[in-house]
Protein backbone atom coordinates (compact mmCIF):
# COMPACT_ATOMS: atom_id res chain seq x y z
CA UNK A 1 0.00 0.00 0.00
CA UNK A 2 2.91 2.33 0.97
CA UNK A 3 4.60 1.67 -2.39
CA UNK A 4 1.41 2.62 -4.80
CA UNK A 5 0.80 5.49 -2.69
CA UNK A 6 4.70 6.13 -3.53
CA UNK A 7 4.19 5.19 -6.97
CA UNK A 8 1.32 7.23 -7.41
CA UNK A 9 2.71 10.68 -5.69
CA UNK A 10 5.72 10.39 -7.62
CA UNK A 11 4.07 9.98 -11.26
CA UNK A 12 2.10 12.96 -10.10
CA UNK A 13 4.81 14.93 -9.19
CA UNK A 14 6.29 14.48 -12.24
CA UNK A 15 3.38 15.49 -14.42
CA UNK A 16 2.96 18.75 -12.05
CA UNK A 17 6.80 19.46 -13.13
CA UNK A 18 6.48 18.87 -17.04
CA UNK A 19 3.21 20.58 -16.39
CA UNK A 20 5.13 23.56 -14.96
CA UNK A 21 8.31 23.53 -17.01
CA UNK A 22 6.01 23.25 -20.26
CA UNK A 23 4.15 26.22 -19.44
CA UNK A 24 7.12 28.54 -18.43
CA UNK A 25 8.52 27.61 -21.65
CA UNK A 26 8.08 30.19 -24.27
CA UNK A 27 6.45 29.73 -27.50
CA UNK A 28 8.01 30.20 -30.26
CA UNK A 29 8.05 32.91 -33.22
CA UNK A 30 5.03 32.83 -35.31
CA UNK A 31 3.40 30.18 -33.07
CA UNK A 32 1.24 32.11 -30.81
CA UNK A 33 -1.67 31.73 -32.74
CA UNK A 34 -2.06 28.10 -33.81
CA UNK A 35 -5.56 27.05 -33.91
CA UNK A 36 -7.12 23.51 -34.73
CA UNK A 37 -9.12 22.98 -37.86
CA UNK A 38 -11.88 21.62 -35.48
CA UNK A 39 -15.90 22.69 -35.93
CA UNK A 40 -16.26 20.85 -32.27
CA UNK A 41 -17.57 16.94 -31.43
CA UNK A 42 -18.91 16.23 -28.16
CA UNK A 43 -15.62 16.38 -26.21
CA UNK A 44 -16.56 20.05 -24.94
CA UNK A 45 -13.56 19.85 -22.10
CA UNK A 46 -10.84 20.13 -25.20
CA UNK A 47 -9.01 23.26 -25.38
CA UNK A 48 -9.48 23.55 -29.34
CA UNK A 49 -13.05 23.18 -29.11
CA UNK A 50 -14.99 26.11 -30.54
CA UNK A 51 -17.46 25.77 -27.65
CA UNK A 52 -14.68 27.06 -24.96
CA UNK A 53 -13.88 29.95 -27.57
CA UNK A 54 -18.03 31.02 -27.61
CA UNK A 55 -17.81 31.18 -23.70
CA UNK A 56 -15.15 33.17 -23.52
CA UNK A 57 -16.29 35.62 -25.93
CA UNK A 58 -19.60 35.83 -23.95
CA UNK A 59 -18.14 36.04 -20.68
CA UNK A 60 -15.83 39.38 -22.05
CA UNK A 61 -19.03 40.97 -23.04
CA UNK B 1 10.27 -12.63 -37.09
CA UNK B 2 7.68 -13.97 -38.89
CA UNK B 3 5.48 -13.86 -35.84
CA UNK B 4 6.24 -10.15 -36.14
CA UNK B 5 5.37 -9.77 -38.99
CA UNK B 6 2.13 -11.11 -38.97
CA UNK B 7 1.61 -9.02 -35.78
CA UNK B 8 2.49 -5.45 -37.61
CA UNK B 9 0.26 -6.47 -40.43
CA UNK B 10 -2.48 -7.40 -37.81
CA UNK B 11 -2.15 -3.99 -36.53
CA UNK B 12 -1.93 -2.21 -39.17
CA UNK B 13 -4.95 -3.54 -41.15
CA UNK B 14 -6.81 -6.56 -39.36
CA UNK B 15 -6.87 -4.80 -35.49
CA UNK B 16 -7.04 -1.46 -36.97
CA UNK B 17 -7.20 1.22 -33.76
CA UNK B 18 -10.21 2.89 -35.58
CA UNK B 19 -12.23 0.78 -37.72
CA UNK B 20 -12.11 -2.55 -35.73
CA UNK B 21 -11.23 -1.06 -32.35
CA UNK B 22 -13.04 1.86 -32.14
CA UNK B 23 -10.92 4.12 -30.65
CA UNK B 24 -9.44 7.76 -31.36
CA UNK B 25 -12.89 8.17 -32.84
CA UNK B 26 -12.40 11.95 -32.15
CA UNK B 27 -9.28 13.03 -34.05
CA UNK B 28 -10.37 10.54 -36.81
CA UNK B 29 -13.84 12.93 -37.67
CA UNK B 30 -12.16 16.81 -36.19
CA UNK B 31 -8.48 16.06 -37.89
CA UNK B 32 -9.67 14.89 -41.03
CA UNK B 33 -10.76 17.48 -43.27
CA UNK B 34 -7.83 17.55 -45.06
CA UNK B 35 -4.88 15.68 -45.91
CA UNK B 36 -2.42 18.12 -44.10
CA UNK B 37 -3.77 17.76 -41.24
CA UNK B 38 -3.56 14.15 -41.48
CA UNK B 39 -0.81 13.89 -41.85
CA UNK B 40 0.60 16.43 -39.04
CA UNK B 41 -1.68 14.31 -36.45
CA UNK B 42 -0.50 10.45 -37.56
CA UNK B 43 3.00 11.63 -37.26
CA UNK B 44 2.17 12.91 -33.77
CA UNK B 45 -0.01 10.32 -32.89
CA UNK B 46 2.67 7.85 -33.91
CA UNK B 47 5.68 9.66 -31.77
CA UNK B 48 3.54 9.99 -28.45
CA UNK B 49 2.14 5.90 -28.94
CA UNK B 50 5.68 4.65 -29.57
CA UNK B 51 7.01 6.39 -26.87
CA UNK B 52 4.87 5.78 -24.13
CA UNK B 53 3.84 2.33 -24.59
CA UNK B 54 8.11 1.68 -24.18
CA UNK B 55 7.75 3.98 -20.99
CA UNK B 56 4.44 2.10 -19.75
CA UNK B 57 5.98 -1.55 -20.60
CA UNK B 58 8.95 -0.34 -18.84
CA UNK B 59 6.90 0.99 -15.74
CA UNK B 60 4.22 -1.88 -15.49
CA UNK B 61 7.30 -4.57 -15.84
CA UNK B 62 10.10 -3.37 -13.56
CA UNK B 63 7.90 -1.35 -11.23
CA UNK B 64 4.16 -2.24 -10.90
CA UNK B 65 4.61 -6.04 -11.56
CA UNK B 66 7.58 -7.06 -9.27
CA UNK B 67 5.29 -5.19 -6.21
CA UNK B 68 2.30 -6.62 -7.09
CA UNK B 69 0.68 -3.60 -8.50
CA UNK B 70 -0.72 -4.89 -11.29
CA UNK B 71 -4.00 -3.20 -10.45
CA UNK B 72 -2.76 0.46 -10.71
CA UNK B 73 -2.24 -0.29 -14.32
CA UNK B 74 -4.57 2.57 -15.55
CA UNK B 75 -4.03 5.12 -13.32
CA UNK B 76 0.05 5.36 -13.54
CA UNK B 77 -0.34 4.95 -17.30
CA UNK B 78 -2.49 7.98 -17.67
CA UNK B 79 0.15 10.09 -15.83
CA UNK B 80 2.73 8.77 -17.90
CA UNK B 81 0.87 9.59 -20.85
CA UNK B 82 -0.19 13.17 -19.89
CA UNK B 83 3.40 13.77 -18.44
CA UNK B 84 5.16 12.31 -21.52
CA UNK B 85 3.19 14.40 -23.92
CA UNK B 86 4.05 17.86 -21.71
CA UNK B 87 7.72 16.96 -21.71
CA UNK B 88 7.17 16.23 -25.82
CA UNK B 89 5.80 19.80 -26.27
CA UNK B 90 8.61 21.34 -24.02
CA UNK B 91 10.85 19.81 -26.09
CA UNK B 92 10.42 20.34 -29.59
CA UNK B 93 8.99 24.39 -28.29
CA UNK B 94 12.46 24.35 -27.12
CA UNK B 95 14.61 22.88 -29.83
CA UNK B 96 12.25 22.89 -33.04
CA UNK B 97 9.87 25.53 -33.45
CA UNK B 98 9.04 24.47 -37.19
CA UNK B 99 8.12 20.93 -35.95
CA UNK B 100 6.22 23.00 -32.62
CA UNK B 101 4.47 24.33 -35.79
CA UNK B 102 3.68 22.03 -37.57
CA UNK B 103 2.61 19.28 -34.77
CA UNK B 104 2.24 21.94 -31.85
CA UNK B 105 -1.16 22.29 -32.59
CA UNK B 106 -1.84 18.39 -32.44
CA UNK B 107 -0.02 17.22 -28.94
CA UNK B 108 -3.15 18.47 -26.79
CA UNK B 109 -5.34 16.51 -28.61
CA UNK B 110 -3.22 13.39 -28.52
CA UNK B 111 -3.51 13.73 -24.33
CA UNK B 112 -7.65 13.32 -25.05
CA UNK B 113 -7.14 10.26 -27.33
CA UNK B 114 -7.94 6.89 -26.09
CA UNK B 115 -6.23 5.33 -28.42
CA UNK B 116 -2.78 5.77 -26.81
CA UNK B 117 -4.21 4.69 -23.60
CA UNK B 118 -5.41 1.69 -25.43
CA UNK B 119 -2.19 0.23 -26.75
CA UNK B 120 -0.24 0.90 -23.91
CA UNK B 121 -2.79 -1.26 -21.74
CA UNK B 122 -3.35 -4.04 -24.66
CA UNK B 123 0.62 -4.25 -24.72
CA UNK B 124 0.18 -5.82 -20.93
CA UNK B 125 -3.25 -7.53 -21.86
CA UNK B 126 -1.92 -9.22 -24.48
CA UNK B 127 0.81 -10.23 -22.76
CA UNK B 128 3.92 -9.26 -25.32
CA UNK B 129 7.17 -9.83 -24.85
CA UNK B 130 9.53 -6.23 -25.46
CA UNK B 131 10.08 -6.99 -29.35
CA UNK B 132 6.26 -7.29 -29.92
CA UNK B 133 5.35 -4.44 -27.86
CA UNK B 134 7.60 -2.55 -29.98
CA UNK B 135 6.10 -3.95 -32.95
CA UNK B 136 2.29 -3.53 -31.87
CA UNK B 137 3.27 0.14 -30.99
CA UNK B 138 4.37 1.10 -34.36
CA UNK B 139 1.66 -0.64 -35.98
CA UNK B 140 -0.76 0.32 -34.64
CA UNK B 141 -0.10 4.52 -34.99
CA UNK B 142 0.65 3.64 -38.35
CA UNK B 143 -3.03 1.54 -39.49
CA UNK B 144 -3.89 5.00 -37.32
CA UNK B 145 -2.12 7.63 -39.61
CA UNK B 146 -2.96 5.58 -42.73
CA UNK B 147 -7.04 5.19 -41.95
CA UNK B 148 -6.82 9.01 -41.07
CA UNK B 149 -4.89 9.84 -44.30
CA UNK B 150 -7.30 7.75 -46.60
CA UNK B 151 -10.64 9.39 -44.89
CA UNK B 152 -9.05 13.02 -45.57
CA UNK B 153 -8.99 12.74 -49.21
CA UNK B 154 -12.22 11.05 -49.24
CA UNK B 155 -13.62 14.15 -47.49
CA UNK B 156 -11.96 16.29 -49.25
CA UNK B 157 -13.90 15.03 -52.25
CA UNK B 158 -16.71 14.99 -50.32
CA UNK B 159 -16.52 18.33 -50.02
CA UNK B 160 -16.64 19.19 -54.06
CA UNK B 161 -19.75 16.68 -53.94
CA UNK B 162 -23.06 17.18 -54.65
CA UNK B 163 -24.56 15.59 -50.96
CA UNK B 164 -28.19 16.02 -50.03
CA UNK B 165 -28.50 18.96 -47.26
CA UNK B 166 -28.84 16.71 -44.42
CA UNK B 167 -26.39 14.62 -45.61
CA UNK B 168 -23.38 17.06 -45.69
CA UNK B 169 -20.83 17.18 -42.68
CA UNK B 170 -20.52 14.61 -39.99
CA UNK B 171 -23.25 12.70 -41.34
CA UNK B 172 -21.67 11.55 -44.57
CA UNK B 173 -18.41 11.52 -43.02
CA UNK B 174 -19.97 8.76 -40.52
CA UNK B 175 -21.61 6.94 -43.30
CA UNK B 176 -17.91 6.74 -45.33
CA UNK B 177 -16.49 6.07 -41.87
CA UNK B 178 -19.25 2.50 -41.78
CA UNK B 179 -17.73 1.67 -45.23
CA UNK B 180 -14.22 1.76 -44.49
CA UNK B 181 -14.76 -0.31 -41.84
CA UNK B 182 -16.66 -2.71 -43.34
CA UNK B 183 -13.92 -2.67 -46.09
CA UNK B 184 -11.52 -3.33 -43.68
CA UNK B 185 -13.09 -6.44 -42.13
CA UNK B 186 -12.29 -8.20 -45.74
CA UNK B 187 -8.68 -7.86 -44.54
CA UNK B 188 -9.76 -10.31 -41.41
CA UNK B 189 -8.81 -13.49 -43.39
CA UNK B 190 -5.67 -12.23 -44.62
CA UNK B 191 -3.46 -13.69 -41.69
Amino acid sequence: MVIAILVLLGLGALFGLFYYLNSKTPVPEGCEDLTAECEGCKITSCAHNPVLKQSKGENKE
Amino acid sequence: MANLFTLFISAVLINNVILSQFLGVCPFLGVSKNKSSAIGMGAAVTFVIFGASILTYGLYKLVLEPNSLEYMDLLSFILIIASFVQFVEMFIKKFSPALYKSLGIYLPLITTNCAVLGVALDNIKQGFTFPEMLVYSLGIPIGFTLVLYIFSTIRERLDAADTPVSFKGNPIALIVAALMALAFSGFAGLV
